[in-house]
């Protein structure tokens, strides 16, 4: 054992440090709690569907009695779409285009049947569409397969109504993502069957989804006089819990899907609810903090003519408040590995349920615990080492 | 460090006093290396204040003071560190030993800094100044006398080009007084070192080349 610790080891208050250590471990294990179960729980209201981007709201007009029967347009005119496009919260608009041509589908496989159907297709602007994903390009000179993006409810719609209604088997999503689908094309004087596959389901976009280059080749190929003005639009907004939004679209009559506003507002409850349990528990690291370097400067203090001998027999400032630099910095860290620790232990009783209750959701891990972890205990860390330094050079002064 | 050079120098707490005879104070004076100095004092006139001065433990004082021509005044944290490690050393009037370590831990402590002397050079220098079973016993359960060799060992663990020794033989008898003189003497030759030898009375006798008096 170093004499140098030997000599500054005296004086040490063990209640005090424990104090400091418990403390902190608490403040700690709440901060990282609040942080890991934000991260675990928040794409459980924002899961996404990965196609979409996530701040996005879909907009229509409402179709009224009277708009019904009175042949009133409920398409979007270039002017609706640049007020909108004007406005604060907004950051960019899309048009959805639908097919102006007759669409069928049908799917076949042994054992199955054979189903057919009357369909339709709709496209937003690609940019709207996370379009790294595999396979969601369309060249019509090459291609002869339409990638599809369904809703997921028409999955459940098969499922849980009509194939069980039939006996028919029920099927997964991915193996809807193996079977190929006959499209039909038809318009215009031309005819042509293509292959369909479904790449993917989505909860938030009720409509069959296709690439926004099919749309055009389609259009012009099979319907090249139809009117394309829009009836519904796509705008990504930065924060749409926005109170402006629901004004505005309250005011022009227009309609959104309102879960994506409810899970806007549950989202916004459980950053209140993280941020809270963040903030209480940097508060109680924050004391802890202050525990720790009122003990130290108590021990410094106690050990004040032990230091400036030290400092007097050639002991520089750092190698004398090395050994409290080494034991706060060694305490901090065993905090953090045992805030990991315990914040593993009890990730592991909710986690299991989230999964029960969602199990597409992937799990993170618990990387964002791990990298706050770090930078506050890197950053506590270096102030301890800064304040012991200062103290310690105060004392060189004769200001200790 | 060739020479330490006090010019007009001048305690603070002096800077009223307008009867101020001495041989340092307000004077110009050089200690050199390789020489052998005493400066006598009486209680009171600032020996200790000299010490701290030299030493930078303090620096409440008026004039200037330069190691080599350079002004102390200057120097940084590093400075005083790298000197006291490698070009002063000083015995303490008042020891400043780690009572909570032993004798020999107390020297060590400064040896693990310099590495400069062997385990069985300091344990010769703990039996010539007949010490030698007080070794492993606390400091602090030691006699002022034995106390004082243990420091005068502890200032000769290191390399050093000026040897301040502060009353160094206040508690101790003739014999052991000698001993220590020539323990320091020849670990100043060897080193070719400069020693300053500061006494209100009772010194060590030794060939002093130069007398001051404060």
């Amino acid at each position: 054992m170093s004499l140098v610790w030997k000599l500054l080891r005296q004086h040490i208050s063990l209640p005090q440090f424990a104090g400091f250590f418990f403390a902190n471990l608490l403040g700690m294990l709440i901060v990282l709690l609040g942080v890991q179960f934000y991260y675990d729980v928040l794409p459980v209201f924002t899961q996404g569907d990965g196609f979409i981007k996530k701040d996005y709201l879909i907009v229509s007009k409402r179709i009224s009695m009277v708009g019904s029967f009175g042949g009133r347009s409920n398409s979007f005119s270039p002017a609706d779409i640049d007020e909108i496009r004007n406005q604060k919260f907004c950051r960019s608009v899309g048009a959805f285009t639908s097919s102006h041509y007759e669409v069928g589908a049908s799917m076949g496989a042994e054992g199955m049947g054979y189903m057919s159907t009357e369909m339709f297709f709709e496209s937003v602007p690609d940019r709207f569409v996370d379009t790294d994903r595999d396979g969601w390009h369309f060249d019509p000179s090459a291609d002869r397969t339409v990638p599809i993006i369904l809703p997921r409810s028409y999955l459940a719609i098969y499922n849980f109504g009509f194939a069980q209604s039939r006996s028919l088997p029920k099927l997964s999503e991915g193996v809807i993502g193996m079977v190929d689908l006959a499209i039909h094309l038809r318009g215009n004087g031309h005819e042509e069957i293509m292959k369909g596959r479904v790449i993917g389901f989505s909860n938030r976009l009720n409509t069959i989804l296709v690439p926004e280059s099919f749309m055009e080749w389609s259009n012009r190929t099979f319907a090249p006089e139809a009117d394309t003005a829009p009836t519904r639009l796509i705008v990504e907004v930065d924060n749409p819990t926005d109170d402006a939004i629901a004004r505005f679209l309250q005011e022009k009559g227009y309609e959104t899907d309102s879960d994506k506003l409810d899970a806007g507002r549950t989202t916004y409850f459980l950053k209140v609810v993280s941020g809270v349990m963040l903030c209480v528990g940097l508060l109680i690291s924050a004391l802890s903090f202050y525990i720790l370097m009122l003990s130290i400067y108590l021990l410094v203090q106690k050990n004040t003519t032990k230091l400036e001998n030290l400092l007097l027999i050639g002991y520089s400032p750092w190698r004398v408040g090395m050994p409290y630099q080494a034991l706060t910095v060694g305490m901090n860290l065993l905090v953090l590995m045992l805030a990991l620790g315990f914040l593993s232990l009890l990730r592991g009783f909710y986690i299991d349920t989230i999964s029960v209750l969602f199990p597409q959701m992937e799990d993170a891990g618990m990387w964002p615990a791990l990298a706050l972890g770090i930078v506050l205990c890197l950053l506590v860390s270096v102030l301890n080492v800064c304040a012991i330094h200062a103290k310690v050079l105060a004392i060189w002064k004769h200001k200790g | 460090m060739d020479k330490i050079e006090l010019k007009n120098t001048l305690p603070e707490v002096f800077a009223l006093r307008d009867d101020i005879r001495s041989d340092i104070w307000h004077q110009e004076v050089t200690f050199e290396r390789g020489h052998l100095y005493l400066v006598e004092a009486e209680s009171g006139t600032g020996k200790s204040s000299l010490c701290s001065y030299i030493i930078g433990y303090r620096d409440d004082y008026q004039g200037i003071i330069c190691f080599d021509g350079k002004n102390i005044r200057h120097n940084k944290v590093q400075d005083w560190v790298e000197l006291r490690k490698r070009s002063l050393s000083m015995l303490f009037q008042e020891l400043r030993l780690f009572p909570e370590l032993t004798a020999y831990e107390n020297v060590a402590i400064k040896n693990n800094l310099t590495g400069f002397k062997k385990k069985k050079q300091i344990e010769a220098w703990f039996g010539a100044l007949g010490i030698g079973d007080k070794m492993h016993e606390k400091v602090g359960r030691m006699s002022f006398g034995q106390q004082q060799r243990v420091a005068m060992m502890r200032a000769l663990v290191q390399p050093f080009d000026f040897l301040l020794a502060d009353e160094p033989v206040s508690h101790l008898d003739d014999e052991n007084g000698r001993v220590m003189g020539e323990i320091m003497m020849e670990e100043a030759r060897a080193q070719g070192a400069g020693v300053i030898v500061t006494s209100i009375g009772k010194h060590i006798g030794l060939d002093y080349e130069k007398t001051f008096k404060l």
